[in-house]
């Protein structure tokens, strides 16, 4: 239904959501140009599985941003914000499916799309023979989960900021966090300034991983999947198949790095004032560090077999990995024993920190949630005291508290629905609990069947749809997704 | 001296009092007819209706020939610019009451730099650090700091295990240098004689060496019991300070009582450690419930005296070691002794204070007022006054006051009769009535 001034749909603002999805598509062709560009010179023949896509997908975004010109504007309502970021991820995923599908290293639909999403969301659960694929389409992984770790809405605010996109209703939809920040005056400067810090990592990445000894190739594909903490390699074995201390320490300090919030980096190099995310940061490090120590002590109780050096060198990769939502494996952590995996588990549900790229809860809300629950205890004993949620050198208001309560209990809701989708599916307890976690955390990497060294290729069809479908959600932070199901958003009435 | 003072608040209005009770010629402006109307046969002052804040009305009151011009209204800003247009038309010197700290910082300089103001002054600020000296040192309810700081004078309580009881002053024998130059006992301040014996309960004013203060005001007082746990009833404009005041110093226990729940909100956000209770009641289960009966201190500085008095005097009812109150109105004054809280504080004496300084000349460099009356001073003597290199007793009739210590260059002296006051010599009198211009006519040159 073509509804007044130049709405269709139950009133939606096709002025806004329009040049976001076309943006995002634009940046997606440029993406495939690139992959091009590499099939050309190494002549792998993969070429026309990337120009073709890239023919279709640029003319249909600058028509997009055409029509966009002519829809008269109407004003701005939240659910647009929401309604534009989440059809820009479902048509990266859609478009980012046809190099797989074309090259037929994916044949199936299903798969090509899995594949794209779990690229885009830097979950980087594979259905790919990694090993014997091309090396242009390994380049295309990497790519889309760059692309999607800094977030393709805020990539594209960055580059075309006269675009004549909204950003104030879509910038926050994308990141993640409790409270909303700006470090500049305008979203679109904002968004470069993010953009610069995320590139300059990567360059500083590859460089690290080229010295570490890595290729060319394979230095410029796992700083792309790391600084993301994606998790997709150009190898079966993952970083373990380097067998180089030297590599792991890369991966893992820019793992770390990836668990970090950008913001952080920004306030950090211009020294300004107490950092807010300071506290979060320094909680996200503790973490980390608390936890190698009990993975090691853990797996030499067990009497890992390469002694201390051995143990702790398996605990902390593992530990950095998961804790960061990347996802690359060295040992095989699910033959870790069951307190390491539980731990491992954790760490997954708590994730990095807010405006990071990684996944999980975030450290930020975990830290709420332990004070709140610490508050509560003492509300027994002293009713009337008034509690103040705080971190070091910061104040939440109620409503965040309030937000940050019912983002965890509707994220286990929505952990736990996976997990009965996956059952009803056919997979084993463990492995359905851990494959719709570890989608939705955006980690890739579940336990038992969909374990370290499995693949998700055994996993029937209808189970991946889900899968992926927890992927958008814990990229975009669940509740972008889920307000989409709702039959208000649907109505026109609705702000 | 020619005083304009603007605003004709609490404070205003004490502060009019006090000036004119000094004989100087004071104009108020307030903006409230009501106010200014009622207020007009009190005073021995002309009341002029009007916007002080105003450059205008300023010049036509006479700012340019002032010789102070006093901004105590309630607002700040208006505060700040009555002392801006008084100093660019050329009063003498400009006080200004400014709250927020926004304005001002810690710089005393910039505000008199930028903002044309030659003192600031914070009154609840100020009542606050009174309030948290008075806690941190054990047996005393009051301190100041002389001398550049060297010699403190501290209001006591006399314990019931005091070695000072039942002998007379002269008897006593001290293991400090100390000179005891007062003594309060039934809402009466007198001053310290030879022959006087303290009783349980009086308060004794002390002179000490900052360094002994804490040792002596514990020897009157009979013990050296540390305040841990404080309660702080009200988180108002006094009770927030306090309470980040002794936050700060890290050795107290501190619960607030909020009766306003937004309010109480916004304390508990900014204090660290402190419990932060909303709490409406001031009765004694209220208090009891918060565990007033043991606690080291309880400090009433909410808004309403009436209900600061109630409160503390539950709390001291209940037992809490040292119960102080602020309490703004002077009609209120005699309460404190009367119902035996420890003691008052008021913010409108920090402002009395500030501006008693100013008029009194330039080598007063500190005024102290007692609650119940009397007062402190801290003057520079210069060479070639009426009282330079005369004996402390003949230098004690000529201002009509008693010497309590003298600082000459680096040491304190606590003299005897046949000390000099020599030119340069700080000298710190107490004495127990109020308003009285000897001082300066007896140390200026």
């Amino acid at each position: 239904m073509i509804g007044r001034g130049g709405r269709v749909g139950p009133g939606f603002n096709w002025g806004l959501i329009l040049p976001v999805v076309s943006g995002v598509l634009g940046s997606l062709a440029l993406g495939m140009v690139v992959c091009a560009l590499h099939a050309i010179a190494h002549d792998d023949g993969t070429r026309d599985s990337f120009l073709l896509p890239a023919a279709v997908l640029l003319p249909l975004s600058a028509l997009g941003f055409l029509v966009a010109r002519r829809t008269r504007t109407v004003p701005l309502r939240a659910r647009d914000g929401f309604l534009a970021v989440t059809l820009a991820w479902l048509a990266a995923a859609a478009a980012g499916s046809a190099p797989f599908l074309l090259e037929g290293t994916l044949p199936r639909l299903v798969d090509g799309l899995f594949e794209s999403m779990a690229g885009f969301t830097t979950t980087g659960s594979t259905l790919v023979d990694v090993d014997a694929a091309p090396e242009s389409i390994l380049l295309w992984r990497s790519l889309s989960q760059w692309l999607g770790g800094v977030g393709i809405v805020v990539l594209v605010v960055a580059i075309a900021p006269a675009a004549g996109l909204a950003t104030q209703r879509i910038f926050h939809v994308e990141t993640s966090g409790v409270t909303a920040e700006r470090l500049t005056p305008r979203i679109a400067d904002t968004a470069k300034i993010i953009c610069s810090i995320y590139g300059g990592l990567t360059l500083v990445g590859f460089l690290a991983f080229w010295t570490a000894g890595m290729g060319p190739f394979d230095a410029i594909n796992h700083i792309l999947a790391t600084i993301s903490s994606g998790g997709f390699s150009t190898r079966g074995a993952s970083i373990g198949a380097f067998d180089s201390v030297a590599v792991e320490l890369v991966a893992m300090v820019f793992m770390v790095a990836s668990g970090i919030n950008f913001a952080f980096y920004w306030r950090a190099l211009r020294g300004g004032p107490l950092w807010p995310q300071a506290a979060e940061v320094r909680a996200f490090l503790l973490i980390l560090l608390g936890s190698t120590a009990t993975v090691t002590a853990s797996l030499l109780l067990a009497d890992h077999p390469g002694g201390f050096g051995g143990g702790l060198r398996s605990a902390a990769f593992a530990v950095v990995s998961v804790g960061s939502g990347t996802g690359y494996l060295t040992d095989d952590f699910d033959q870790f024993n069951d307190y390491a995996r539980a731990h491992l588990l954790l760490l997954m549900f708590i994730g990095g920190c807010a405006g990071s790229t990684s996944g999980g809860i975030k450290v930020v809300r975990a830290m709420l949630l332990s004070k709140t629950v610490g508050q509560e205890l003492t509300r027994q004993l002293r009713p009337r005291a008034v509690q103040v949620l705080r971190t070091r050198g910061k104040v939440f208001s109620e409503e965040v508290r309030r937000a940050v309560l019912g983002f965890t209990v509707i994220y286990f809701l929505v952990a736990v629905a996976g997990t009965f989708a996956m059952l009803v599916a056919g997979l084993d307890l463990l492995s359905a609990a851990t494959s719709a976690s570890a989608c939705l955390a955006l980690l890739g990497t579940g336990l038992g069947e969909v374990g370290a060294t499995e693949n998700f290729q055994a996993i029937p069809e209808g189970a991946k749809v889900v899968l992926m479908f927890l992927m958008l959600a814990g990229r975009l932070e669940v509740l972008t997704v889920l307000v989409l199901l709702t039959p208000a958003f649907w109505r026109r009435n609705v702000a | 001296m020619k005083v304009i003072v603007v605003g004709l608040g609490e404070v205003g209005l004490h502060v009019a009092r006090t000036l004119s009770a000094e004989r100087h010629s004071v104009t108020v402006l307030e903006k409230d007819p009501v106010r200014a109307e009622s207020l007009q046969s009190e005073l021995d002052a002309l009341v002029v209706l009007g916007n002080g804040a105003s450059p205008r009305f300023l010049k036509e009151q006479g700012a340019a020939e002032a010789d102070l011009v006093v901004a105590v209204t309630a607002s700040d800003e208006s505060n700040v610019i009555t002392a801006l247009a008084a100093h660019q038309l050329g009063a003498g010197k400009t006080v200004a009451r400014v709250r927020d700290p926004d304005y001002f910082g810690e710089d005393e300089g910039f505000s008199r730099d930028t903002l044309g103001i030659d003192f600031v002054i914070h009154p609840e600020r100020a009542t606050a650090e009174d309030l948290a000296e008075a806690i941190m040192l054990p047996g005393a309810v009051h301190v100041e700091y002389f001398g550049n700081g060297r010699v403190a004078v501290a209001e006591c309580v006399v314990g019931t295990r005091s070695p000072l009881i039942g002998k007379a002053l002269h008897e006593r024998r001290a293991a400090l240098p100390h000179q005891i130059v007062g003594l309060i006992r039934d809402t009466r301040i007198v001053a310290a004689e030879p022959g006087l014996r303290p009783r349980a309960g009086d308060h004794v004013i002390v002179a000490a060496d900052r360094e002994d203060i804490g040792s002596v005001v514990a020897h009157i007082a009979g013990h050296t019991r540390q305040v841990r746990d404080v309660v702080i009833f009200g988180g108002g404009r006094i009770g927030l300070p306090l309470a980040r005041r002794l936050e700060a110093e890290g050795r107290f226990s501190i619960t607030v009582m909020e009766s306003q729940l937004e309010r109480a909100r916004e304390v508990a956000e900014v204090l660290r450690r402190a419990t932060v209770l909303h709490e409406e009641g001031i009765g004694k289960d209220a208090l009891l419930a918060h565990g007033v009966d043991q606690a080291g201190a309880f400090v009433a500085a909410a808004g309403d005296d009436r209900a600061n008095l109630l409160a503390a005097l539950n709390a001291k009812q209940l037992g809490a070691g040292l119960s102080l109150a602020v309490v703004s109105r002077e009609e209120y004054t005699p309460l404190v002794d009367a119902l035996h809280i420890d003691a008052g504080f008021s913010p409108r004496l920090v402002t009395a204070e500030a501006i008693l300084r100013v008029v009194r000349g330039d080598n007063v460099e500190a005024i102290h007022l007692l609650l119940g009356g009397g007062e402190l001073t801290d003057v520079t003597v210069d060479a070639g006054c009426r009282a330079d290199g005369k004996s402390v007793r003949s230098a004690e009739s000529i201002a009509t006051t008693r010497v309590a210590a003298i600082v000459r260059r680096d040491r304190v002296l606590f003299p005897t009769d046949g000390e000099t006051v020599q030119a340069g010599d700080r000298v710190i009198t107490f004495n127990a009535r109020r308003g009285t211009n000897a001082i300066a006519a007896a140390f200026d040159a």
